[in-house]
């Protein structure tokens, strides 16, 4: 394992996703390179339609590229199966999306536990209490997902991310589905949590605001990378 | 862990109601089979045990000769238990008055099955007894007080010995039905044979042993016994296919394993269509499982654990419930017809395991690997893995697991494939007729904002998902129809075959100058009554001159089955008749020609069912000995008899040009009251030959049995009732997320509660008229044809289930589905939307 992938917890490498339509093959992301070091925190912006969400699939290894590869903590996906891939997910990624995906049968508590009871961890129940309450949610414990509020169920989904101390979290236009006032609590939540951990921080959004708290910017249009910018954080750093 | 997380993730599921209707189904396709199963199997068994006290016995075989003692000694020896017995006639002496008696010895353990009517004194109430009379004691039957002038400890003279007159013989469980020897019957033990000193060499006897037994023990011994039966001897089981009662039960088992089938069917479609709704409902849980890291394994094991949890939990709430069902209905029943039903075995409860069990896999499977297939990329891109929702392979094990299931509960692969193809049939038509109706309802021209508008527009842009959800209701609306129209149809047949002024006495043995009397005897007293058939006895001798003795062991290596040989070796009773009675059909040849009936060549009309026991044809010459006077008769025709009806069924009828030829006696039937008993009291000692059989017994009889029967008809039509009902909440539920997406989207863009309402309540109207329509029309059609087939009722329309059809289909289908809609409706749409999220 090079000095370069150490540091790198994310390396993409002339990633390119290709699909098949009626029309013949169509290229949603061409030819894209770039890495993001142990910590930090990337912002992904571009228009509806750009392929940022496609990005987003193939770095956590939920898809898989059709050229290039994209290394994860020192693994390189396009070696990985499905099941390989689901344990690296396990292991080193937390995810928080836009429609907050909870488990509708299961409270927020249990919501919180299913990663690491997924993983066969055993002592999950303490460690997602204490998540809870850093999300102000530890009233909430035995409530079920259609019990919370939109702003409240995307809390319960950020405290399912950071258990088991992910790596890297990748999080899909976390407030896209709230409203102003929420969206910027969960926003503020999201960061804060990110430094306390220590976890490198994959963002997707068209909120040129949400990705100026960012320390990089990735824009990408029409399936290609743009350009890389500094957010504030970057600058502040 | 997973196995935690497996057990919890179940038990929400359960309670949010996630897993009732696939619960449901399984249990209901299990209690169907179950509470069906076990009813039929111990109302079988009772009937089997009704039949056996006909005989006396389980088995009986019968002889005029006497049979080898080895016969006896190898059934104890198979552990059956025996009775002997011998029938002869011989003089009756007492009172300076002579006549001669039916004579029947027992030994003591006779009868084996049922019990013997008698009476103290012939105004005593009579009672019931399971042993015959005793040595040295004399039973008769009413007649021959009256004749002999005797009382009850007088003493009669049967042949050489004298004995003690000690009761009335009202009722033997094995006496014919209708005997010309009614009134002469005489009952003493078989150790009184020899004092009587009527059985010389030479006699004419007739020798019967009876057996009863398990059934294993029956066939064990009949193995041993048949290679050595010789063509005299005649074997005869419990099933009697002549009887009205076994008739009925038959058709009432045929209905009553159809509706199972229908029920099972329903259950299946609701149950196909639930597993594969749950499963869909689980791609965004399994999404996101396989997205937070859970790998296909632990994924796949968790849903294999639910599968089984709610198969096992489903199939021993079918159990539970089937028997309490079974257990209520089967004591009703019994208390109805005042008596005890048999247990059933454990056949229903293996057979319904596994129907439950197979139900539950089979419909299961395909959704659940489309489930463990479930991209985690679905988790971004929400659409992903919809399209796995509709696959052949799912269609194709769903239809094949449907067919095995009906075949393995009605064991008849013949009318599971009739039911199976025609119900394909109608999914194939119902499905081209519903694309035809969608596409026509696209050039309809809408008004926007109205309810009707909304509805069409919705039923349009769900043309696909409605046509299943068409076939579906119609399928149910269909089997419901079905089955209320045919259990309406076999009762009124039923009720037909005894209606309310149908005779309730046969009276035999009148002589030609007593039918004048008896005539005037009914006119003064008001009583209506049947014609008067000439009868008299008589027997199968020869067939085209050829014996019928050597016939019958000819056939000895053809393998002739136990049924058809039985009866043959009796005396029927003949008579002759101008006009094809009731009830009877000419079935090949043609009904007394006039020459016939006048000409000096004597024909004969045969029972179809003796056609092929006696291997007859037309134009064959039969021999009938008819009081030792060889009568010869030319088969002329063959005629179906309906054994269904109470009324004097003739084995063979003689054309008319066979009056005066020989010796006859009376028959007629009549309708008589309680306030007859006394005239009729006097008549007979008027008459003293005369016998008057009351068949008031069969008659409640039967009556009871159709009622009882109907009963159970009409509590397992109530189980498919539900299973439809289940079937049509399972398809709306089905349909109720995209409803409520729908409904979001409405009450968001400000549409009126009322307005969303009334364009649901309208579209499920319309979909359940269609469908009802459909179905009343299918329904009827496949009526027409099982109702010949199967019940051989006779086949007609019924015009107004083209009306109630669409009716209640539309009433059925618009409840469930308004109510189900409604519910959804009364949440704000805040709330609506956070479920849909």
């Amino acid at each position: 394992m090079s000095v370069l992938s150490q540091l790198n917890v994310i390396q993409v490498s002339g990633l390119t996703k290709r699909v098949s339509t009626l029309e013949g093959s169509l290229t949603i992301l061409s030819d894209i390179n770039f890495s993001v070091k142990s910590g930090e925190s990337v912002a992904i912006v571009g228009a509806s339609g750009s392929g940022k969400s496609t990005l987003l699939s193939l770095l956590a290894g939920l898809d898989v590229a059709s050229e290039g590869d994209v290394h994860l903590d020192g693994e390189a996906l396009s070696t990985l199966d499905e099941e390989a891939r689901a344990r690296v997910r396990a292991e080193k990624i937390g995810f928080v999306f836009q429609s907050f995906m909870l488990v509708q049968s299961l409270t927020a508590l249990e919501n919180v536990m299913l990663p690491a009871e997924l993983a066969g961890d055993h002592d999950a129940k303490a460690q997602a209490i204490e998540l809870l309450d850093k999300v102000g949610l530890s009233h909430r414990l035995e409530h079920y997902p259609s019990q919370l509020s939109g702003g409240e169920q995307q809390r319960v989904a950020i405290a399912r991310a950071f258990i088991g101390s992910p790596k890297i979290l990748f999080a899909d236009e976390p407030s896209a589905n709230l409203d102003s006032k929420n969206g910027h609590l969960i926003e503020t939540l999201l960061f804060d949590l990110n430094k306390q951990n220590g976890t490198t921080l994959v963002l997707v959004t068209h909120d040129e605001q949400l990705a100026k708290q960012c320390q990089h910017i990735i824009h990408i249009e029409g399936g290609q990378l743009e350009k890389i910018s500094q957010g504030v954080e970057a600058n502040v750093g | 862990m997973w196995v935690k997380l497996a057990f919890k993730l179940f038990s929400r599921e359960f309670r949010r109601g996630e897993l009732t209707i696939i619960f449901a189904a399984i249990a209901l396709a299990v209690l169907t089979v179950f509470s069906l199963s076990s009813i039929t199997e111990r109302i079988g068994l009772n009937i089997a045990q009704k039949s056996s006290d006909f005989i006396a016995a389980d088995r009986r075989l019968s002889s005029n000769h006497a049979f080898d003692p080895q016969v006896l000694t190898k059934a104890s020896e198979f552990g059956l238990e025996t009775a002997k017995m011998l029938y002869f006639d011989s003089m009756l002496f007492a009172n300076d008055e002579l006549i001669l008696g039916s004579v029947k010895a027992t030994t003591e353990t006779y009868p084996l099955r049922g019990t013997i009517t008698v009476k103290d004194s012939l105004t005593s109430k009579d009672y019931e007894v399971d042993v015959g009379p005793e040595a040295g004691s004399v039973w008769l039957s009413e007649g021959l007080f009256y004749t002999l002038n005797v009382k009850i400890g007088d003493k009669v003279e049967l042949g050489a010995g004298i004995f003690n007159v000690s009761k009335v013989l009202v009722k033997e469980p094995d006496a014919p039905f209708f005997s010309l020897s009614g009134n002469k019957r005489v009952l003493i033990s078989y150790e009184d044979i020899p004092t009587t000193q009527a059985v010389q060499a030479g006699s004419r006897v007739f020798h019967r042993l009876l057996f009863s037994g398990s059934e294993q023990q029956l066939s064990d011994y009949y193995a041993w016994l048949k290679p050595q039966l010789k063509s005299n001897q005649n074997w005869e089981g419990i099933k009697d296919r002549q009887s009205p009662l076994g008739n009925n039960l038959d058709r009432a088992e045929r209905f009553l394993l159809l509706a199972g089938l229908f029920g099972i069917m329903l259950a299946a479609v609701a149950m196909a269509v639930s597993a594969k709704r749950y499963c869909e409902r689980q791609y965004d849980p399994v999404a996101m499982m396989k997205t937070l890291g859970g790998s296909r394994k632990v994924i796949r094991n968790i849903y294999l654990l639910h599968l089984s949890l709610v198969t096992t939990f489903s199939i021993v709430a079918g159990l539970a419930i089937g028997f309490i069902l079974q257990t209520i209905g089967a004591d009703y029943l019994a208390t109805f017809m005042g008596t005890e039903l048999p247990q059933a075995g454990v056949r229903p409860w293996l057979l319904s395991s596994l129907i439950g069990l197979i139900c539950a896999m089979m419909f299961s499977l395909k959704p659940l690997l489309d489930l463990f297939d479930i991209p985690p990329l679905r988790v971004l891109r929400r659409n992903l893995g919809d399209t796995l929702a509709i696959s052949r392979l799912h269609l194709a094990l769903s239809f094949m697991t449907i067919f095995v299931l009906m075949w393995l509960f009605s064991g008849e692969i013949i009318t599971t494939l009739i039911l199976f193809v025609s119900t394909l049939l109608v999914i194939a038509i119902l499905f081209g007729i519903s694309r035809l109706l969608f596409a026509a309802g696209r050039s309809l021209g809408l008004r926007p904002g109205s309810s009707w508008s909304l509805a069409i527009a919705t039923l349009q842009k769900r043309a696909n998902a409605n046509s299943i959800q068409l076939i579906s209701f119609a399928l149910a609306i269909k089997l419901m129809l079905f089955l209320v129209v045919l259990k309406t149809d076999i009762i009124a047949d039923w009720q037909m075959q005894v209606p309310p002024d149908a005779p309730n006495m046969f009276i035999i043995n009148i002589a030609e100058d007593e039918v004048d009397p008896i005539k005037q005897f009914f006119t003064d007293n008001n009583i209506a009554h049947e014609a008067f058939y000439p009868v008299f006895s008589g027997r199968v001798d020869a067939v085209n001159g050829e014996e019928y003795a050597r016939r019958v062991s000819k056939q000895e290596g053809e393998e002739k089955d136990e049924d058809a040989r039985q009866g043959v070796n009796r005396e029927p009773n003949l008579t002759w008749l101008e006009s094809l009675p009731e009830g009877n059909e000419i079935t090949e040849g043609q009904w007394f020609s006039d020459e016939a009936k006048t000409g000096d060549e004597i024909e004969v009309s045969v029972f179809d069912g003796w056609q092929e026991t006696l291997d007859l044809k037309l134009g064959d010459t039969i021999t009938l000995l008819v009081n030792e006077q060889p009568i010869k008769a030319k088969v002329t025709s063959f005629r179906s008899v309906d054994w269904g009806t109470l009324k004097p069924n003739f084995v063979m009828i003689l054309s008319p040009n066979m009056a005066g030829t020989v010796p006859v006696t009376y028959f007629s039937a009549a309708k008589l009251q309680d306030e007859h008993t006394k005239g009729i009291s006097k008549l007979l000692q008027r008459y003293p030959t005369i016998s008057m059989i009351d068949i008031k017994s069969q008659i409640e009889q039967a009556q009871s049995i159709i009622a009882q029967v109907s009963l159970a008809i009409g509590f397992v039509l109530s189980i498919v009732l539900i299973s439809g009902a289940l079937v049509l909440i399972s398809q709306v539920q089905a349909s109720l997320a995209e409803r409520m997406q729908e409904v979001v989207i409405l009450r968001t863009l400000g549409a009126k509660g009322r307005l969303i309402k009334l364009a649901t309540l309208y579209e499920f109207m319309l979909l359940g008229a269609i469908s009802g329509l459909v179905a009343a029309i299918v329904s009827d059609v496949a009526l027409l044809v099982i109702q010949q087939q199967l019940f051989s009722i006779e086949g007609r329309l019924h015009p107004y289930i083209w009306l109630l059809g669409p009716f209640s289909g539309a009433v059925f289908v618009s409840t469930i589905g308004y109510f189900m809609v409604a519910r959804t409706m009364r949440q704000n749409t805040q709330g609506l939307l956070r479920k849909i999220a």
